[in-house]
């Protein structure tokens, strides 16, 4: 198959995924192993979702900071000094991830990690910056990296554990409490956010989740590679949209081994909350959309199913309507969607 | 190392954006000029969101790093010079280190190369590097530049704004904005002489005849009447005079209440020099810290010495904001306490005035919590 390049020049650098993981566990410290200018992207950039979501609570990141003499002579020292530094707070876990710089001046970044006293509680993540690939494949390294901290359990009924979800996307929390929302229905808990906001010592409970969720396609590798690890089934992505919280529902009440008829009543009781939801955009029923770009996989379908339920057409010349960057999620996202075209209809 | 440069040590959360992202800020205030980084699309992200301008990329992968990197290089060039629009290229770590030659794979074209990895030093290192590499030359038109104008400046907009207002008045024409204008007039040549809205960011192109800053005005008026005798120099003056005696009145009014503020001040060296002599004008504040970006970037250490100090007021960037009980004043990017997007200045006379405002409502919303 032809790779798709530009997808792939495009796909950020390993070290912003990398880190857009390890830097949720709160009692943790992430040292980065790159030139003061990465760390300041990536502090900069949960500065302002921290600001978004109201919180002041900024994740630590040390950075070596590598400058030119540690270019021409090497930085192996400047990061054990930041190791140092990062023992200096006794810090749960100690992530290392590195920037494209240190693998091409040749430092032995794991070999400092292994000399270092802390070494037992030093997670070495190789993220490379981006000849380790795109962001994506950052967050599926850290992520299953981290899950080697876990070990299989017996596991307990009606919970899960989330998988990658997007730490830096602005409706993150949003978007969980939908998730629970529908797992509300069966019954089931989330009993690990792997890893948002969570503490090292949790990392273990992913050994007693029943099943797991994968946030969508972007951690599917972590996810299935966890998922084998512990033998237990998996559902492959947050719901999107009506009929996949529907679909949703059935995959957790499956993956979790809830009776057939109980999984029935949550449907049910799903499809009439929906109904309800719906019922405020009865005014933009008749009324022609233009869909324009699909901004990503699966907008579009989202969008036309919430459609064909109000009674909304679609044509090229029709009412220019604002899609969601990324999948809606739940049923939750569909109402968003909707209340941005009820005021393009209003106004 | 270079004989007298000083090692820094690890630091945590640093608050200063790398050199490329400063040549990029420089670059990109010249329109028509195509600003290519030569990068990954890791890289590219950063400047591009914080300076909301556009910027190109070549978005290097890991293959072309093995093979070298001209060719894609050449390739994103190639195609933005077809336009017909002019090129500069800012290098990343990259490139840099493996050693290709970059700067000669344009000769013979007028793309600029600026050399500017992230760890060649903070943002004020890659703007001072895409300075050199645009060689600016002077001519001797009678006019000056607007210098010190930088995207990652907060009000860089509204000093242009209260610069280009202030020379109006004075009848002394504008040649150049470094770096707000068009790359047309750029190559056309700058003025001989230049006036700052922030010597934090200037470009050193030309005599500097002072800056702008409110306590700097009167000194600049002095030296631009030596150049341009003919101007007016009244009628700002008497702005001038005006304005100190309204920042008196507030101030006092404040004082009356209330005692003076105790400061702490994060930022570009200018502006903490600016600040600071503002609040010891009108209020006879102390300054219990003053912490200059071109001294200080491990956030940690930044809200340990804020926390210490125990000030009435922040001003500084919101990264300091929350380092002690105290009232806000957003000086220095980033502020991600308001919704920004109108051009306020704290240059010149209005954005003196607009400084002391912001500082007076500030430090009465928190009196009034």
């Amino acid at each position: 198959m032809q790779e798709n390049i530009s997808e792939k020049r495009l796909g950020g650098c390993a070290l912003g995924g990398t880190l857009a993981v390890t830097a949720f566990i709160r009692d943790g410290i992430t040292v980065i192993h790159a030139p003061q200018g990465c760390a300041h992207q990536m502090f900069s950039g949960f500065h302002a979702m921290m600001a978004d979501a109201g919180l002041s609570r900024i994740p630590k990141v040390i950075v070596s900071n590598i400058q030119n003499r540690e270019a021409i002579f090497g930085g192996e020292e400047a990061l054990a000094e930041a190791l140092d530094r990062a023992e200096e707070d006794s810090p749960a876990l100690i992530s290392v991830v590195t920037s494209c710089v240190p693998e091409t001046i040749g430092d032995d970044t794991e070999g400092v990690c292994a000399a270092h006293p802390a070494s037992e509680r030093i997670v070495y993540i190789p993220a490379s910056g981006f000849l380790g690939g795109s962001s994506q494949a950052g967050e599926n390294t850290a992520l299953i990296r981290l899950a080697a901290l876990a070990e299989p359990k017996e596991p307990i009924p009606r919970t899960a554990a989330l998988i990658g979800e997007k730490n830096l996307e602005s409706e993150v929390e949003e978007n969980y409490a939908e998730v629970c929302r529908l797992l509300n229905r069966l019954g089931i808990k989330v009993i690990l956010r792997f890893c948002r906001n969570i503490e090292a010592a949790e990392i273990v409970r992913l050994g007693e989740a029943a099943f797991f969720i994968i946030r969508d396609e972007r951690v599917e590798e972590a996810g299935i590679t966890i998922a084998n690890r512990f033998g237990r089934p998996y559902v492959s992505a947050f719901p999107s949209g009506l009929s996949g919280s529907i679909s949703f529902l059935q995959e957790a009440g499956k993956a979790c081994g809830i009776p057939e008829e109980e999984i029935a009543e949550a449907v049910f009781a799903e499809e009439e909350y929906q109904r309800e939801q719906l019922a405020p955009f009865a005014e933009l029923a008749g009324t022609s959309v233009a869909l324009g770009f699909e901004p990503f996989a699966g907008c579009h379908a989202v969008a036309r199913e919430a459609m064909e339920r109000i009674g909304i057409s679609e044509s090229a010349d029709g009412m220019p309507v604002k899609l969601p960057f990324y999948l809606p999620v739940g049923a939750a996202g569909v109402l968003k969607m909707l209340y941005l075209w009820r005021r393009e209809k209003r106004r | 190392m270079a004989e007298g440069e000083e090692k820094m040590s690890c630091l945590e959360n640093p608050v200063m954006p790398c050199a490329m992202t400063g040549a990029c800020a420089v670059l990109s205030g010249f329109a028509g000029l195509s600003v290519v980084i030569h990068g990954s699309s890791g890289c590219y992200y950063y400047p591009r969101s914080i300076l909301r301008t556009h910027l190109y990329s070549t978005y290097l992968l890991e293959s072309e790093i093995v093979f070298g990197t001209v060719d894609r290089l050449q390739e994103v060039v190639s195609s933005l010079e077809a336009e017909g629009k002019p090129v500069a290229v800012v290098n990343t770590c990259i490139p840099a280190l493996t050693g290709e030659d970059l700067a000669n794979a344009f000769s013979g074209t007028d793309a600029v190369f600026v050399d500017s990895p992230g760890f060649s030093g903070n943002a004020e290192a890659g703007v001072k590097a895409a300075y050199d590499a645009l060689n600016i030359q002077c001519t001797d038109v009678s006019a000056v530049n607007i210098d010190g104008i930088c995207g990652l400046d907060l009000f860089a907009r509204g000093n242009l704004h209260e610069a280009q207002r202030m020379l109006a008045v004075l009848g002394i024409p504008v040649r150049l904005s470094l770096a707000a204008d068009s790359y047309a007039k750029l190559k056309e040549g700058a003025a001989p002489y230049s006036v700052s809205a922030n010597p934090a960011w200037d470009s050193g192109v030309g005599e500097n005849l002072g800056s702008f800053l409110f306590p700097d005005i009167k000194e600049t008026l002095s030296a631009l009447e030596t150049r341009f005798p003919d101007a007016d120099y009244a009628a700002l003056e008497a702005e001038w005079k005006k304005a100190d005696e309204t920042m008196f009145y507030y101030a006092d009014k404040y004082l009356h209440k209330y005692t003076p503020p105790v400061a702490a001040v994060a930022g570009m060296k200018s502006y903490c020099r600016f600040a600071e002599q503002m609040l010891t004008r009108y209020f006879g504040s102390d300054i219990a810290v003053s912490l200059p970006r071109e001294e200080i970037t491990d956030y940690t250490e930044i809200s340990e010495k804020i926390s210490a100090a125990e000030p009435d007021i922040i001003i500084g960037s919101t990264f300091e904001a929350s380092a002690a009980d105290a009232a806000f004043f957003g000086l220095t990017h980033p502020d991600r306490s308001r919704i920004s997007m109108s051009a306020r200045a704290v240059s010149g006379i209005e954005g003196g005035v607009m400084f002391l405002e912001g500082v007076l409502n500030a430090l009465m919303d928190f009196q009034k919590r």
